[in-house]
């Protein structure tokens, strides 16, 4: 098989894995037996009034009516008009997402950082007193909630310390930058506005760091292990016998040759983070998607949270199709 | 490796401990969960929050007013008004000299565009318009009319009670909008609604300046209000989701208000000596329903028995944590037609008595249907322990909200508890739901097709004279008491924590649920 055919059947398979999203998400959302246009109106409102705006959503027609409709308008990238907003749920979806996507690559960012450390000093120092601190860190960033981690940290460091800001993408007063692509640490530097950037800076930081606690334990447990594979191996024996700097073994040879499985773990976690952000954002008051689809979901907006849901699945296959093929330019095997 | 880690951990701690500052004095900073706000365009919004803040950036055609604890409708952009003798016919004469924020004159025509415009959309508030009033898209020229230049006309199905019909005129929907300004900003014939649903151009106190959906919400001062200029030059609605969140900004500063806390988590905040608690009685209450065509239920001895069982004092104190006041008509207080009298208390002989009497000495089997929040979860499991002393085995189906008033809606369940938030405050809007089946409202839904109490809700919404009308209510609340559907727990209380420093809240909030004056705080 070439690229070119690899490629196509690639593509062709992430347009299954979207069709079948958007079956899951579309059924869920009109299968449940919640009642949108009550949710709207609130419990006392009269029947005449619930049976207009029925009629005036299009909720009183057949359900297999309203799923062609829906994918139809989703080819298009047309996710309807939200209920809540009045807006065109991709409209939206633009607004909010690029607070999201900091957050996730900042969040990454901080992940690769913290993990890739900890898993190198753990591996190096085995049994000592750092692996011991990084074993215990990693079970704890696999098994607590977010929002019980989120709140925790808020409570440390913004109410008992105020060290860092209590929530928000800046202070309360003050502007964002002037918009070029909706993240602010990147709008604010494009914009030379440096108070903004270290504000947006400060925000961001528990934030991502709890968005990103669980993928730096899943990041440092992998490190570790290929690591101390690694150090194993004949010739970072050899390169010892050599006589070469310790830490000139251990950065240079040893991780540089232990990355391929951290580098696969990344790829996957990055999913894990978009996903993760709908917590995140309500604890830290974050303006991002996920905080979009949650209000979506108690508001019972369905155009929205249907919008929201395929257009982060729809990021998340492009990423692993991204991944893909960069193995398959680096390692022809994987074409097979 | 390890130097470039302690110089980013550096520059961390350096930047961090600049420190963040109070609010400044000229504003006040809520921090509020504005995730369920939709618009602020005054002929759709209509949660009870977005409201009020709709309510500060425009004037309306009547408003309402707290006055010694009664809520009043009041003029506003309608300087005064005459009714026709037939009491069908309402005349308003528009105040003269009032500018929209924005400097133009407003005028009649504003006035005749901005009553319509509910209608014409098709809102969702309309509904008091079309299903009470009955006006609708087809008579809406012949219903309301511009007379002259400063004389609207708005005509009615039925001489209802002047108190009645301003109390349902003082409605965000009033909301005088600048005409030419909403039609240059109109897309695609939907007579603005889209612009105005983040903008907002009207000539009450504030300016809509920014909402950012999730963030924020900031109002200035209108410079060109008719009144007096408000103290507070800026109100700010931050968007923070968690209460607890609300809380932790609250004591540290960062917030003057804490839009929605928890009856617990204001319990802890009002330990710091910076936060104080404020509390007004709300407009909503709290209630078992009985479905009188369900089983033993329908015999009104059943619901007197089950109205003997329960504690509502228990439920008042210990579950609402006093963040309710016990109210047992459906009446609010603070309304005219209001009954002191709690009559219930939990007598488990009297209800055992009076089971036996109707036939069910060893009890009966019945389902009770109530919604996820952790208060009703609560008070379900309350009365159904309460229910059990007197022998009467609840099974509790607990439900998301919407799930709920779908059944509730049809009928289909046997107890619900559930409640009433009041749309204008006069006693009709309680009186129509709670005790006439005609309205088909929470009568209906409970069918209790009672012709006496359903004739007396008729009357009282006709009936000219104030004293009458009051009479009419007491007779009617005490029949209720007795005969009805209902064991009513409690009218709800609205409450909020605030910084210290904030001043003339309580006065401000007083009537909360139907108005809220931004104009009387001050810091």
């Amino acid at each position: 098989m070439n690229f070119g055919q690899f490629l196509l059947r690639r593509l062709f398979l992430m347009i299954i894995v979207l069709f079948g999203v958007a079956c899951i998400v579309f059924f869920i959302a009109n299968i449940i037996p919640a009642d949108p246009v009550g949710a709207i109106l609130g419990g006392n409102a009269p029947p005449e009034a619930i049976n207009r705006l029925k009629a005036k959503l299009g909720y009183d027609q057949p359900l297999i009516i309203r799923f062609g409709n829906f994918i139809a308008g989703a080819l298009r990238g047309d996710f309807g008009v939200s209920l809540k907003t009045s807006n065109p749920v991709m409209k939206d979806i633009m607004n909010y997402f690029p607070a999201t996507m900091e957050l996730a690559i900042v969040a990454i960012i901080i992940s690769i950082f913290l993990g890739i450390t900890l898993g190198v000093l753990s591996a190096v120092h085995r049994n000592k007193a750092i692996d011991q601190f990084s074993r215990i860190f990693s079970i704890l960033g696999v098994s607590m909630p977010v929002f019980w981690i989120g709140l925790l940290l808020l409570l440390v460091f913004y109410f008992k310390l105020g060290w860092l800001p209590g929530g928000g993408r800046l202070g309360f007063f003050t502007y964002p930058p002037p918009r070029v692509t909706g993240m602010y640490l990147i709008d604010s530097a494009l914009a030379g506005q440096w108070d903004t950037f270290k504000e947006a800076l400060l925000h961001i930081l528990l934030p991502a760091f709890v968005l990103g606690y669980n993928a730096t334990a899943s990041i440092a447990r992998i490190t570790r292990a290929s690591m101390l594979d690694v150090l194993k191996q004949d010739f970072i024996r050899t390169a010892k016998s050599k006589g070469l700097k310790r830490n000139v073994v251990i950065y240079r040879h040893a991780l540089r040759n232990s990355m391929i499985p951290t580098i696969t773990i990344i790829g996957l976690v990055f999913g894990g983070l978009l996903e993760g952000a709908v917590l995140t954002e309500t604890v830290f008051s974050w303006p991002g998607l996920g905080r979009y689809i949650t209000t979506g979901m108690l508001f019972l907006d369905y155009p929205a949270v249907m919008g929201g849901t395929l257009y982060i699945a729809f990021i998340y296959s492009l990423a692993n199709l991204i991944v893909d093929i960069l193995y398959a330019l680096l390692d022809p095997r994987m074409r097979m | 490796m390890k130097r470039s880690f302690m110089l980013v951990f550096l520059t961390v701690l350096i930047v961090a401990v600049t420190g963040f500052a109070a609010t400044p004095k000229d504003t006040l900073v809520i921090g509020s969960n504005t995730g369920i706000f939709i618009t602020m365009d005054p002929a759709v919004a209509y949660e009870v929050l977005p409201n009020k803040i709709v309510a500060a950036c425009y004037a309306q055609l009547v408003n309402l007013k707290a006055i010694d604890g009664v809520i009043v409708p009041v003029p506003d952009i309608a300087e005064s008004w005459e009714i026709s003798e037939d009491g069908l016919t309402y005349i308003f004469y528009i105040r003269q000299g009032v500018k929209f924020s924005n400097g133009d004159p407003l005028t009649a025509e504003d006035v005749l565009f901005s009553l319509k415009r509910p209608i014409l959309l098709d809102s969702v508030s309309a509904w008091f318009l079309v299903d009470i009033f009955g006006i609708n898209k087809d008579n809406v020229d012949e219903k309301i009319k511009q007379i002259d230049e400063n004389t609207i006309t708005i005509t009615l199905n039925a001489p209802y009670a002047e108190n009645i019909t301003l109390g349902i005129l003082s409605n965000m929907f009033t909301g005088i909008v600048n005409k030419d300004v909403v039609l240059a900003n109109e897309v695609n014939g939907d007579l603005g609604t889209a612009w105005l649903a983040d903008h907002s151009a009207g000539a009450g106190p504030y300016v809509l300046v920014q909402w950012e959906r999730n963030n924020v919400i900031l109002l200035e001062a209108n410079p060109n209000y008719y009144g007096s200029q408000p103290p507070l030059k800026r109100i700010m609605i931050r968007d923070v989701p968690e209460a607890s969140n609300q809380r932790l900004f609250l004591e540290r500063g960062d917030i003057d208000v804490a839009w929605d806390l928890t009856p617990q988590l204001l319990t802890e905040a009002k330990k710091n000596p910076n936060v104080v608690e404020v509390k007004v009685p709300g407009h909503s209450n709290e209630y078992l329903a009985m479905n009188a065509s369900w089983g033993p239920l329908k015999d009104p001895k059943v619901r007197e028995a089950v109205r003997y069982s329960i504690n509502y004092k228990e439920i008042v104190e210990d579950i609402m944590l006093n963040n309710a006041m016990l109210v047992q008509g459906f009446i609010n207080k603070g309304y005219f037609g209001y009954v002191e009298e709690n009559p219930f208390y939990q007598d488990i002989e009297k209800a055992k008595a009076l089971l036996a009497e109707a036939g069910y000495p060893n009890g009966f089997e019945v389902e009770l249907i109530t919604s996820n929040t952790d208060t009703r979860k609560a008070e379900a499991e309350k009365i159904q322990a309460d229910l059990a002393k007197a022998g009467i085995k609840v099974n509790l189906v607990i439900v998301q909200s919407s799930q709920m008033y779908e059944k509730y809606r049809a009928q289909g369940h046997q107890m619900i508890i559930a409640g009433w938030g009041n749309d204008y405050p006069d006693p009709d809007n309680l009186a129509m739901s709670h005790a006439s089946y005609r309205a088909n409202q929470l009568a209906w839904r409970n069918a209790w097709y009672d012709d006496y109490a359903a004739t007396l809700c008729e009357w009282g919404q006709i009936e000219p004279n104030q004293d009458k009308r009051e009479q009419i209510y007491k007779d009617l609340t005490e029949y209720w008491f007795h005969n009805g559907p209902f064991a009513m727990l409690y009218q709800t209380v609205e409450f909020w924590g605030i910084r210290k420093e904030v001043k003339n809240f309580e006065e401000a909030a007083f009537g909360y649920g139907m108005l809220f004056d931004f104009t009387k705080v001050s810091k």
